[in-house]
This record gives C-alpha cells, structure tokens and sequence, in this order.
C-alpha cells in the first residue's frame, strides 16, 4: 500500500479501498464501447464525511476523482480518463425519508432505482417516482447527474426537473445543500432560491453529489398500456403531439426494432395510462384510443395491438434492453440518446436505420417523450459482441454517426462521451462555452472532478 | 488453461454487467449476492467475477491470491442465476466452478481452499479430524449401524464434527427414532458426499469421493438415503446419478412431512414460538423445495410462521456455501452475510430462526453472537423443533 | 540445472493428536489407524524445487528409502511437476538416521546433481539429522534451515533462519545441500486428476543391492530403546482480574516455572 492508499484506508476503513489489480481491472471499463482507463485506486465510502475527505485528500495531491453510481451510462462518464480515484457510491444507499405530503423522496447518492421502487412499493404504495427503466442497480443521483428521464417524462419532464434539493461535496472539501434543505427545512423545493444548478448535467465534473430530494407522483391503482402500430414513420409525430395535448398518457414512447422480424419495418407507439378506477381509465382509454387514434384506425393507416390491462405490480421490469443486448452473443450494448424535437422522429428513424445497416447491425429506435411534446429522447442503439473487435469497432463507429446525426437533425446528445461532448462544445456559442469554463474554474480550481469530460478547451 | 480450453469460452463474455445478480426478485436491497452483500466492490459481484475469469483466462489478468479469494468467495447460493436475464443464466455457478477448477488443476488456490481438500482427501472431512472418529456423534442414541433398514440416514461431515450440528444429528434421530422410521447410519465408515469438493473445482477428488460412496452404499444393498444436509441431498440427488448412483434420496425435511401427514410422527406436544424459516440455498434454489420444511413447522402446534422479507427464492445465502463455512472468506464484518440474515430475522418479531441445513445452523448461530442478539434469537434446527414437539428429547 | 530432492512420508497426526497410542513393542506408535502422507516439510522443499526449475530449467528428481506404501508420495511429487522419481526399497521402521543417510547419499552420488533439499526436520522423528549427514558423506556444502534461496551463475545464496527472527546469509558454491524450513513459499495444491496423470511419469523402485551397498550398510548407529506418550497437563489456571494484577500474577508462575 503505498501512503496515498493508507490515507484512503484511514478515511473509509482497509476493506473499503484497493489499489490490487483485479479492482484497478474491473473499474477501468465501461460497459460499452468506451476503450479501458485505469485507476489508481477504487474507494467505497459509506458517509458524506467520507466524500469530503477523500476529495479534500484528492485536491492536496491532485488526483482526479470520479465518481461512480451503476455505472450504466454506458457512454464511458465514469471512466477515470486520467487516472485516480473511482468512487463507488453505491454503499450510500440509505433511503432517508420519504415525505408523503410533500411528496418527496430523499435518498443518498447510492440508493439504486430497484431499491427505490421496491421500498415505495412496500411502504407507499400511492407514490411513485419516474423510473428510467435501466436495470435496477442504475442510481437516484446518477440519473439527475446526467438530466435523465423516467417512465413519468410524458407528463412531467426530465428526473433533473423533479429535483427538491441536493446534498454535494464541492471539489474543494465543502459540503452544500441546494435548496430549502440549506435552510435546515424539508427538501420541498430549491425555487424560489437562486439558481445553484450547477451539478445536474454536469455528469460528475463540479462535485459529488451525496443526497437527492426527489419528487414522487401520485401512483394509480391500475395501470393500463395500449400499443399503436403503423407502418408510416411520418405520421407519429402528429400522433404524439395530439396525445399529449390529452394530457390524460403516462409514458410515451415510439419505437421501432428490426428484430424481432414481426415488428419490423413497423413503428409502435407504447401508450400508458394510468386510473384509480374503472371509470377513470374508461374516460381515459376513450379520449387516447377514440379521440385520437380512431381516426388512424378507420382510416386503415395503424391499429391497436397488444393491450394490457393492470400492468402490475410495478417492479423494476426486465427492460428490453436486457435480452436485445445479446442478440449479437456478445454481451455488449451502447446507444446514443438524443435530446431532439418530436418532429424528427421520422428523420431520426430513417437516417438511423442507415447507419446501422451499413454497420451490419439491427437497427434499434426509441423516442420517449419529454413532456407535452417538448422534446423527446430518441435512442439509437447498438449491439456488439464483446470477445469481437471488429464487432466492438463497428458499432463505436455507429454511435460517432449518430452522435453527428443528432446534431445535424437538430438536437443535441444527452449524457454524451467525449466524442459527442467535443461535438456539441464545437457547435456552442463561444459566450456560454465561456461561462461552462468559469463555471468549472470556479468549483473545481485544480481540475480533479472527473477530468477529460466537459472540458472547454 | 487458455480460454478456448474453458468449457464456457462461448459465453463468459456475454455478461451484460447490468447487476440484477446482485438483487432479489424483488429489489428490496443490493445485497442478496453474499460476496457482494460482504465487500460492495465490483470484483466480489457475480458479473465482476465474470470478467475477472474471463481476463485471468485470457491472460490480461496474472493469478494473485485476491484473485482466488475473488473466485472463491461466490457461495454457490445461485441467486444470480435465478436474477440473470440471459439465456445462458442456468450456467451462471457453473461457469465459476469451472474457474476455480482450472486454478485447481495449475494447483493456485488459496491456502483456505487447499487445507479443505487436503483434509478432505486425507481424514475425509474438511476439518482435518480423524476418520475414527467420525461415528462418535451418536454415542449413547442407540442409534443403530446401517445394515440393510429401509433408510440410510446419510449425517454428512458438519454433523459428523461440528459440536453445534452434532445436536442436531442426535435430534434428527430421535426424531426417526420415534416415527418409527427404520434406518441406520454409516457411523465411521462414512465419507464425504463430495457436494462442496466438486462447488470448490475439484472435480477429480469428487468423482473419486462419490464414487467411493456409490460402491459402499451398493455393497450395503443401499437404495433409500435420507440427509441430514442439503448440501448431500443436492450431490446425491444431481451428480451421482451420472457416475452410475442412483438412489431415492431425500432431505429429512421430505421425510418428515411425509411422517407427519401419515399421522406417524405425533408432534401435538407442540412448541410454542414465533419462528421464521430461512431457506437453505441447496435446498431452495438448488433443488426447488421451500415447501416440506414450512408444511413441518406449520403441523407443529404451536408455531406461528412468520416470514423474512427475502424469502423463498429470495432467500439471502447465509454464506457457508462453495466451503465458506470453513474457509470463511466471507466473515468478519457486520456486512456478512451471515449477519445481514439475522438482522432479517429479528425484523420479523421471530423469536427463533429455523435451519434445515447444517451449514446455515452454524453460521447464523455464529452471527447471531456477533451480533449480540443472543437474548432475541435463537437458531433452531426443524429437527430440534419437531424433536421438542414430538417429546423426543435427549442431548 | 539438476535438483534432487529427498522426500518421506509420516503417519498424519497433525490433527488426531489424540489418538496416538504407543503399540505393543513399545518401540512405535500404532499405525493401523492412521493416514500417512507426505512430511510437511518435504512439501516445502518440493515446491522450492520446482519453481527453480521453472526459473532456470533442467530437472526435478524426488528420491526416498521405505516401504511401498510411500510410493503415494513420490507420485504426488511427480504430479507436483518432478521428472521422475526413485525409491529405495527399505521397512523405514528398522532404519535410523545413518542408515537411511549412507543408502541416499549412494542413490544421489549417482544423479546428477546441483542443489539437494531435504526438509529441515520430520513430523515424526523429528531430528533434523539427515539432510547434512548426507552432504557430509557427499562430501558438499549444505545449510539448514533455509527460509530464502536465490540461484545464480553456480552458487546458492541462502538465509537461514535462527532465534528471535535473525537471519544468517551464506552464499554455497553449486553443488550443495540445503535443508529447507517452513514458510519458504507457498507449496501449490496438488489436484487429484493430476495425480492421477502422473502415473505415466517414471517412478522406479531399486534395492540396496543394486546401489552396491552391502546390507551391513543399513546397521544403525542409535538403537530407539522406548518411546512414550507425554503425560497430560495437570490442569489448568485461570487467571482473572485487572490487567496489571493478572500480568504480575503470570510473570510469577512464569517464573517460579522457570520459563522466565
């Protein structure tokens, strides 16, 4: 052990840091297609204090610090490109307080997505909080970090907008807390305080997050999901547009998959309603399935396949992300998401079928609506086989064109690795790049948080 | 061995690394993998240990000891195979026991893991004690040698010599003793059953191991065998059968049901308690049976079942298996998992937490004590239980 | 580079301590019961063994004087990774140190041979003897009790371990004898399959006639009059109290027992 990893030892407990090779190993790579980046050492701190003296430790000796929740971003954001500290925050897992009048969740940094449903679930059945549908082990915190969207988009926007409050340690040692919760009083809200948002998005380069207030939503009795099929790309976003004018949907989500071969060549719209009675899931499914749909259906251009009635119990279902991965018998999946507006669905689908054509893979879309139709987050995903180089180059080469596509469609990638960052950052305007700079000057003086990431140049 | 030697070449790279290994079905908490529940570092989780073997097979990664350690910390409780998504889940153990098999046969194995073998090959126990001495259990039971009744009763090696288990082997036949049950034990001549030789990778040592036994238990005209310990049930049950031994076996908790619904065990003596029932994992997941051991404790009058909230296929591994109950990778912490069930079970208001399994009796007795909660729970065997139930007491 | 190594096996008492008892000639202890296996220190020698060989190649031979049965030991060695192996057909219970030291230096003084390792000392008998009894008769240097080894260029530079943890170095010119203490390594786990492959390697068995030895050779120069079982401790002391009372009230049993 050398002294900096005796420091850590002392800081978080022997058990709780390695510098051994096998740890350096498995915390080095990403799940996607994102080339390995070593270590120095791996800790798993239990406290906030802990956080604060491992970063104040970091910016004595300039090592970089990254932090780490699921690790399911799969775009290489909690890779150390520079070496140091991985920070694994997932034994914070505390579920601290569930305020139902407020309706609030307040959670550390390391609280799972499974762990929340399942505890709200058990102890709250009428709240729910927008759940992104990653696997469960995927984080509350690491989900805001990056502006990440749940199954309550649709209707309320992105998880970073749900946000009451947060807890971090600045790059500097001082512990914060954003929004009422500085005012010692419940995390019920940040406004109408000035703004400190300077932590959601920035994926981990101003600070560690260590608690998240999140807001929960009224949870339904009965939870129904209806299926829109058609063959004409064009028409979805009209349709999505005037579902949501409703405001009666759940999640919103088209999709279309060239496996498997009864979906393709098809686009679907998974439509998700929600009711505490009969009667209000029958006004519902009326004014969604009658109102909107039934013009397309007489019209002969779709229809309504796939009913599901009481889609319960909610539980972290296997998204199908889980099983699609391995259809190459490789193990390996990435995808670009994009922030990109409704109206692009049929480019995004046609462009993105393209691309995945000429790079031999099936070709995987998802455009889930950010909501009343303000923006969608449309996913262009890849699917490679770990053991296979070739398999692995392919699709990186895959997610660069799409990262470019979403540019060039007129979005912009969400929680992008470093190809897409410099991507954007190029496209910015020079004043606000200018202020991204001051911003992280200002929190991050040495440059130790998650370095290689958001750096303007 | 090179990777393309590893029986599982084609598919140790398909692991997604998407976690639910580490969960139950129902996501209640991240630490339903004992080796993970212990450390909370990737390397210790099922998909960690995945790509960890994959890069040692695939020589990015050299042999250390920790690497072993990593290896040989999985307890073998296959609640990431019962977690996993994939379609190759069902190998997900297999796939680790074949590892630890190649770091068996270039002989890197941590010192833990060599001292079990080695004892097991040499005094056919891991403990290293003597064969001789293997019958003294029994002493003063009038339990009698096998030597043609209807049931082998098979004890095994933690309820040869564990003095704790020992109890429990006396209590079970007691219990045998007093449904009438016509059975006999091997005593000293009795070996390993090999279950946890072949979970360490020894692959060798265990088919010599069972079939050493197949040829004893056929010699003695063997043909019904009742264990004590799951872990035999599964070796039995699973893996003799292709080395040419097969025998109807079951574990005692089958057997007793059975007793008790034919009205041949009279348990209304009762026992008076709240208990809960933690599932042995080569019992439950291994084998499918969370029934007979509740379907005993409810005919007991008296027992109010009240149960953990990760139970069944859900249950937390006590973490003895794969060896650990003797190389004990996993102690020491109040992150054991042995230490994490205990506080499960005290959550339920149970006063008592019934084992059905040798291995998990020792290790939750052993936590509790760590966990000074030696005036709120206590570890009671079914066997113990149904033995105070149905008036067959002794010592 | 050629070692030779010098192995044996011992009745396994490490923990069945309690069941040894003395047989009826008085003169040994009663084997039916017991499992024998190879010397605990033997395995450490072994193992040294072979990583020099897989360091600078050449070959690992095991030799041993005794009986049929110790043949278990000699192919463990050779599953262990030894070329091949050779015993000296000999009842091990009749033979004393000399004895066994005059039949292994013959059987040596014919192999090629750089560095020859015994193990310090046996599980059974204990005497430590016979590792430099046979470099005396070879006429080699040796050390005992060698706790780390280095090999180069044709010498041996060796610590050997004494009391109160100090370390004595020498440096032996090759070819030399080393008797090899516990703990020098970390002996490797020998597979049942791999013993069972190791029945193809070669495992020869030769009399003392065929080493030229006359059978006077095996005349033992110390004849074992009686061997006896340790009495038990008379019980136990259990000292209680505050931990300066309890410490001055150990250092005086400790003394008036002598040990301080």
């Amino acid at each position: 052990m050398d002294s900096i990893c005796q420091s850590l030892a002392e800081i978080v407990g022997e058990g709780h840091v390695s510098n051994r090779p096998e740890e350096l190993y498995i915390y080095s790579r990403d799940l996607g297609t994102a080339e390995p980046h070593l270590p120095r050492y791996v800790v798993a701190p239990r406290t906030t204090e802990e956080v604060q003296q491992v970063v104040k430790l970091a910016n004595r000796e300039k090592i970089p610090v990254v932090p780490l929740g699921g690790g399911l971003t799969l775009a290489g954001l909690v890779m150390p490109l520079r070496g140091g500290i991985v920070l694994d925050m997932k034994r914070m897992d505390s579920i601290l307080e569930v305020n139902e009048r407020a309706r609030y969740a307040l959670v550390e940094a390391g609280v799972s997505q499974g762990k929340l449903v399942a505890y709200l679930n058990t102890h709250h059945p009428t709240l729910v909080h927008s759940e992104p549908g990653a696997p469960g082990q995927a984080t509350v915190a690491g989900n805001v970090a990056i502006h990440g969207q749940g199954d309550l988009a649709q209707p309320y926007g992105f998880n970073s907008d749900m946000v009451n409050g947060l807890e971090v340690v600045l790059p500097t040692g001082e512990v914060c807390r954003i929004g009422s919760c500085s005012l010692a009083q419940q995390w019920f809200t940040q406004h109408p305080l000035p703004d400190l948002g300077l932590f959601l998005g920035w994926c981990g380069t101003t600070g560690v997050i260590t608690k998240v207030s999140l807001r929960l939503f009224p949870r339904k009795r009965i939870r129904d999901m209806g299926m829109f099929v058609l063959e004409d790309g064009d028409l979805v976003p009209d349709i999505l547009y005037r579902i949501s004018h409703t405001e009666m949907a759940g999640d919103l989500i088209a999709w279309s998959q060239e496996l498997p071969v009864t979906v393709s060549g098809l686009h679907n719209i998974s439509i998700f309603i929600s009711g505490d009675s009969e009667e209000e899931l029958e006004l519902k499914r009326k004014l969604i399935r009658v109102g909107i749909l039934g013009e397309y259906i007489h019209s002969g251009v779709g229809g309504l396949v796939g009913l599901s009635a009481n889609v319960r119990p909610r539980l972290p279902r296997r998204p199908p992300v889980s099983t699609i991965q391995d259809i190459k018998k490789g193990g390996g999946f990435e995808y670009v998401g994009a922030i990109m507006p409704v109206d692009t669905y049929p480019e995004c689908c046609r462009r993105g079928a393209e691309i995945s054509a000429r790079h031999n893979i099936a070709y995987t879309l998802l455009g889930r609506v950010i909501g009343r139709s303000h923006a969608m987050m449309f996913s262009w995903s890849y699917v490679f086989n770990r053991a296979d180089e070739d398999s692995v180059r392919e699709a990186r080469e895959a997610l660069y064109e799409s990262d470019d596509l979403a540019l060039e469609l007129g979005g912009i990638p969400w929680k992008p690795g470093v190809y897409g960052q410099q991507a954007v950052m190029e496209r910015m305007d020079p004043n606000t790049l200018s202020l991204m700079k001051k911003v992280k000057k200002l929190l991050d003086p040495n440059g130790i948080m998650n370095p290689g990431n958001w750096e303007v140049s | 061995m090179a990777l393309t030697e590893y029986r599982y070449s084609d598919v140790i790279h398909r692991c997604f690394r998407c976690g639910y290994c580490k969960f139950p079905t129902s996501f209640i908490e991240v630490n339903n993998c004992p080796a993970y529940a212990r450390y909370r570092l990737e390397s210790y989780s099922t998909g960690g240990r995945l790509w960890l073997i994959r890069a040692w097979l695939n020589d990015e990664l050299d042999w250390s000891e920790h690497l072993g350690e990593i290896v040989y910390s999985c307890a073998a409780c296959k609640n990431c195979a019962e977690q996993c998504p994939l379609p190759f889940s069902d190998d997900i153990v297999d796939m680790i026991v074949a590892a630890k098999g190649a770091m068996v046969e270039r002989g890197s194995v941590p010192s833990a893991v060599k001292e079990f073998l080695e004892n097991v090959d040499r005094q056919g126990n891991p403990y290293g004690t003597a064969r001789s001495k293997r019958g003294e259990w029994m002493e003063g039971t009038g339990i009698q040698e096998y030597d043609g009744q209807e049931f082998l009763y098979y004890v095994g090696c933690v309820g040869s010599y564990d003095t704790r288990a020992q109890q429990v082997a006396r209590a079970l036949g007691r219990v045998l003793q007093k449904g009438g049950v016509s059975f006999g034990v091997l005593g000293d001549r009795e070996n390993c059953d090999g279950n946890d030789v072949g979970k360490l990778g020894e692959e060798g040592l265990f088919e010599a191991l069972a079939e050493e036994n197949i040829r004893q238990f056929k010699d003695l005209g063997v043909s019904k065998i009742v264990t004590l310990s799951p872990h035999a049930f599964n070796a039995i049950k699973n893996d003799y059968p292709r080395l040419d031994g097969t025998f109807e076996v079951r574990h005692y908790s089958q057997l007793l049901r059975d007793l008790v619904r034919a009205g041949k065990l009279d348990v209304s003596s009762g026992f008076k308690a709240k208990v809960t029932y933690h599932d042995p994992c080569f019992l439950g997941r291994w084998n499918a049976e969370y029934e007979a051991p509740r379907d005993v404790l409810r005919a007991v009058p008296g027992v109010e079942l009240v149960e953990m909230e990760r139970h069944r296929a859900d249950a937390l591994c006590c973490g003895g298996g794969g060896g650990n109950f003797y190389t004990d990778f996993l102690g020491g912490s109040e992150d054991s998992p042995s230490r994490i069930r205990v506080r499960d079970a005290c959550a339920t208001g149970a006063s008592i937490v019934a084992t059905a399994c040798p291995n998990c009796l020792t290790m939750l007795e052993d936590a509790v004590k760590a966990e000074g909660l030696d005036d709120r729970l206590k570890v009671m065997d079914i066997s113990e239980i149904v033995g105070e139930a149905c008036q067959a007491r002794g010592s | 580079m050629d070692i030779v190594v010098a192995v044996k096996q011992v009745p396994d008492t490490s923990e069945v301590v309690d069941v040894v008892e003395i047989d009826g000639s008085g003169k040994d202890i009663e084997r039916g019961t017991l499992v024998s296996r190879i010397n605990e220190w033997d395995k450490y020698a072994l193992e040294e063994a072979l990583q020099w060989k897989q360091k600078l190649g050449g070959t690992v031979t095991a030799v041993t004087v005794g009986p049929g049965e110790w043949d278990d030991t000699l192919r463990r060695a050779l599953a262990m990774g030894a070329d091949r192996a050779i015993r000296v057909d000999e009842d091990a219970t009749v033979i004393d140190c000399s004895a066994a030291a005059r039949t292994l230096a013959a059987l040596i003084g014919r192999l090629p041979h750089d560095l020859v390792m015994f193990g310090a000392q046996s599980e059974d008998f204990g005497s430590a003897q016979l590792g430099p009894m046979v470099a005396e008769m070879l006429g080699i240097p040796h050390a005992a009790l060698v706790v780390r080894l280095q090999v180069e260029e044709g010498e041996a530079h060796v610590e050997r371990e004494l009391e109160g943890g100090a370390r004595d170095l020498y440096t032996l010119r090759l070819p030399a004898l080393l008797t090899i203490q516990t703990g020098i390594n970390r002996p490797r786990y020998v597979s049942f399959s791999s013993v069972r492959k190791a029945r193809e390697k070669e495992l020869s068995v030769m009399s003392l006639d065929e080493l030229g030895l006359p059978p006077q050779a095996l005349t033992p120069a110390v004849e074992l009059a009686r061997l006896e079982l340790a009495p038990a401790g008379k019980g136990a002391v259990l000292i209680s109290g505050a931990a300066e009372e309890a410490a001055a009230r150990l250092a005086t049993i400790l003394r008036e027992a002598g040990v301080i």
